[in-house]
């Protein structure tokens, strides 16, 4: 009885494993493009993956792996592309130092890769003739977050609540080591006070892992503390910027139509923060243009396993380095 | 119990289960994709395996206990990033010790590894024994306490908090190197587990402590009453883990060549999954070493075949707690029936 039992969970396991996986077997012949995803439920990755997946449907046969934020496991799934022999790797890194390790798996197997997003040591790739990266300039969007604070203070007056002439500001950064993280943390202050304005933190930077909801929880708390005294919130990501929003809302702050408003400025431009700028209860963002991303990803891949130069028929160009693609930042202020 | 000679089939499909669910898993695999079968393959499992299986082997002696540790994953990241940050290149400039310009022998930070293992697994072992609390609860704390560590110290850094990498060759190649044996290749990563699994086969089955720590975990009563000191056998248990978990996170860290705050996170409830299909029971006293080293291989072999089939990544993660709850539920039955 038992066995019988056991035979028939067994067999229904195989069916919906052998389902699941008819999928990914079509397209027999076209290129093999391994893409390595750091965390699939970051927004704005999301957004690149799909645009990455649009672009290279019907042009190769793509299998994609979810690094679930751990660089391990990452490293166990290149271990599987490599012994799949695909023809192309897109490689997100999880932690983009760790490259080396990773670079070295996958030169001495050939394969011609494009990391992006999170970005390795250039010295490093150049190590390997057929790699390249496409990301953004880590401070631009820093600089950008500046501007905005800039084009903030002189349109509102009314945002300097105590009248002292500096904006009072907390601080949203992304993960403690992420390089990305920093240098939207450092440059974002950097270029508002280059730009003339007076900047002064209330309180330590909060840490909130790019979470929504971590970012809400310390937004309460520093609201508790200082509520009135916050006169600008500046986040790493959009996320977290609508985790501070949705803090604010809650003690009758940034409703729409209400009076009472600090400015929330993030980074990234997901759906969610657009639509809170239009509702006018988040001040701006900075656009990572996602889609553009995904393009050109797909564009140089399949440049470089046809053995052409990576950018051959396109528009982009290598910045100094010689080996990197910057896809430019713009800002979103609403409509 | 076979007291006719005939062969008793449901009993022989029952202890060996393991066995068949590894065989029945890789069988599947191959029907939908035949080129699964290559000894590269095997070779990448068993060495992804070899971490993890030697964390799963620390665990295994608290499972034993009827106990577990939460804090297996986050004591390796610690341990990791001592390991790391005492071999950084000598010639990066951004290392953690500018102070160290030349080479230090890999010793030094494998022992270290070692005594930060053990000093977590001790505050566990203390809470255990002495103040008497379940090692759930005890391990829930030291997870963030080592946490914590692992955050303060990465932060130390010169330049703030960056990942520990751009390790020293001499480490990279120790931890990732294999003997080319033609047909395939063999990592010293597997070696390195064979080593460790084989002492603890040792500790388990031929020494006092071993023998003691099964007796407390069937029945720490009886145990007691018998003249079995359980303080100091549940120290004992817990420093060997401390030692395992070194041993891992300096291995690791050469591994995956960074360390990161991230480092470690959920390593020890793979372990636990890994030790809980090897058959190690929770209900206590029950588990064998060749068990663990299975379970952690078929848990690795099923994270190598979703991947390897290309399985959406989402329904991985449902398919692979489908296979763990069966493969427990079939496991299990040999131990009520013996009960």
């Amino acid at each position: 009885m038992k066995t019988h039992m056991i035979k028939r969970v067994m067999v229904a396991l195989a069916l919906t494993v052998a389902a699941v996986t008819i999928g990914s077997q079509a397209h027999a012949g076209q290129p093999r493009i391994g893409v390595l995803i750091y965390r699939y439920d970051d927004t704005y990755i999301s957004t690149v993956r799909n645009a990455l997946s649009r672009a290279l449907e019907g042009r190769s046969n793509v299998t994609m792996q979810d690094g679930k934020g751990d660089q391990a496991a990452q490293n166990d799934q290149l271990d599987v592309m490599i012994a799949r022999q695909v023809d192309g790797l897109l490689v997100n890194m999880v932690d983009a130092q760790a490259a080396s390790g990773v670079l070295t798996k996958i030169k001495n197997a050939g394969i011609p890769v494009v990391f992006f997003n999170r970005e390795p040591d250039l010295n490093v790739l150049k190590t390997y003739d057929k790699a390249i990266f496409v990301g953004t300039n880590a401070a631009d969007a820093g600089k950008m977050q500046g501007d905005i604070i800039r084009n903030l203070w002189t349109n509102h007056p009314e945002y300097d609540l105590n009248k002292d002439g500096k904006f009072q500001y907390v601080m949203f950064q992304g993960e403690p080591d992420n390089p990305e993280a920093i240098a939207r943390t450092e440059w974002s202050v950097k270029q508002a006070i280059e730009n003339g304005i007076q900047m002064d933190q209330i309180g330590q930077t909060f840490v909130c892992n790019w979470d929504t909801a971590l970012a809400q929880g310390a937004m309460e708390s520093a609201l508790a503390a200082n509520e009135g005294k916050i006169e600008l919130v500046i986040a790493n990501n959009d996320s977290m910027a609508m985790g501070a929003v949705a803090a604010l809302s809650n003690v009758g702050y940034n409703l729409e139509g209400g009076s009472k408003y600090v400015p929330v400025v993030g980074v990234d431009a997901t759906e969610q923060a657009v639509d809170a700028i239009n509702r006018g209860i988040m001040s701006a963002t900075v656009k990572q243009d996602g889609e553009a991303m995904g393009q050109a990803l797909a564009n140089i891949i399949l440049n470089m396993v046809d053995g052409k130069a990576p950018l051959d028929g396109t528009d982009y160009q290598y910045d100094e380095s010689g080996i990197a693609v910057r896809i430019p930042y713009s800002p979103y202020e609403g409509k | 119990m076979n007291d006719t000679k005939t062969f008793d089939w449901k009993e022989w499909l029952l202890s060996y289960s393991l066995y068949i669910i590894l065989g029945f898993l890789i069988v599947l695999v191959v029907v939908v994709d035949d080129t699964f079968l290559s000894w590269g393959n095997f070779s990448n499992i068993m060495s992804q395996a070899s971490t993890r299986g030697i964390l799963a082997l620390g665990v295994a002696g608290m499972i034993v206990y009827t106990g577990t540790d939460l804090s297996a994953g986050r004591i390796l990241g610690a341990s990791a990033a001592v390991s790391a940050s005492l071999l950084q290149s000598v010639t990066y400039g951004a290392r953690m010790y500018p102070s160290i310009t030349e080479p230090i022998p890999m010793i030094v930070p494998l022992i270290l590894s070692i005594l930060v293992g053990m000093f977590f697994t001790t505050i566990n072992a203390f809470g255990f024994a002495v103040l008497k609390m379940h090692p759930f609860i005890i391990s829930l704390g030291t997870q963030l306490i080592a946490y914590g560590t692992l955050c303060l110290y990465i932060d130390s850094q010169a330049g703030g908090a960056q990942p520990l990498a751009n390790l020293d060759a001499r480490y990279i190649s120790f931890v990732n190197g294999y003997f080319d044996l033609g047909f395939t290749k063999l990592p010293y990563l597997v070696i390195y587990l064979a080593i460790c699994a084989v002492v603890m086969w040792v500790i388990w089955n031929k020494t006092v402590l071993g023998k003691n720590m099964f007796a407390i975990g069937g029945n720490p009563e009886a145990a007691a009453v018998s003249g079995v000191n359980v303080t100091r056998n549940i120290f004992g248990v817990y420093l060997i883990a401390g030692v395992l978990y070194g041993i891992a996170a300096f291995l690791e860290a050469g591994r995956v060549q960074s360390v990161t705050t991230n480092t470690g996170l959920n390593y020890d409830l793979d372990a636990i999954s890994g030790c809980v299909i090897g058959g190690v029971s929770f209900t206590g006293g029950v588990g064998t070493i060749p068990g663990v080293i299975l379970g952690v291989v078929i848990l690795q072999t099923i994270n190598y075949s979703l991947y390897y089939l290309g399985i959406n990544a989402y329904l991985q993660y449902i398919i692979k707690g489908l296979i763990i709850i069966m493969a427990v539920a079939i496991d299990v039955r040999k131990y009520i029936k013996k009960k």
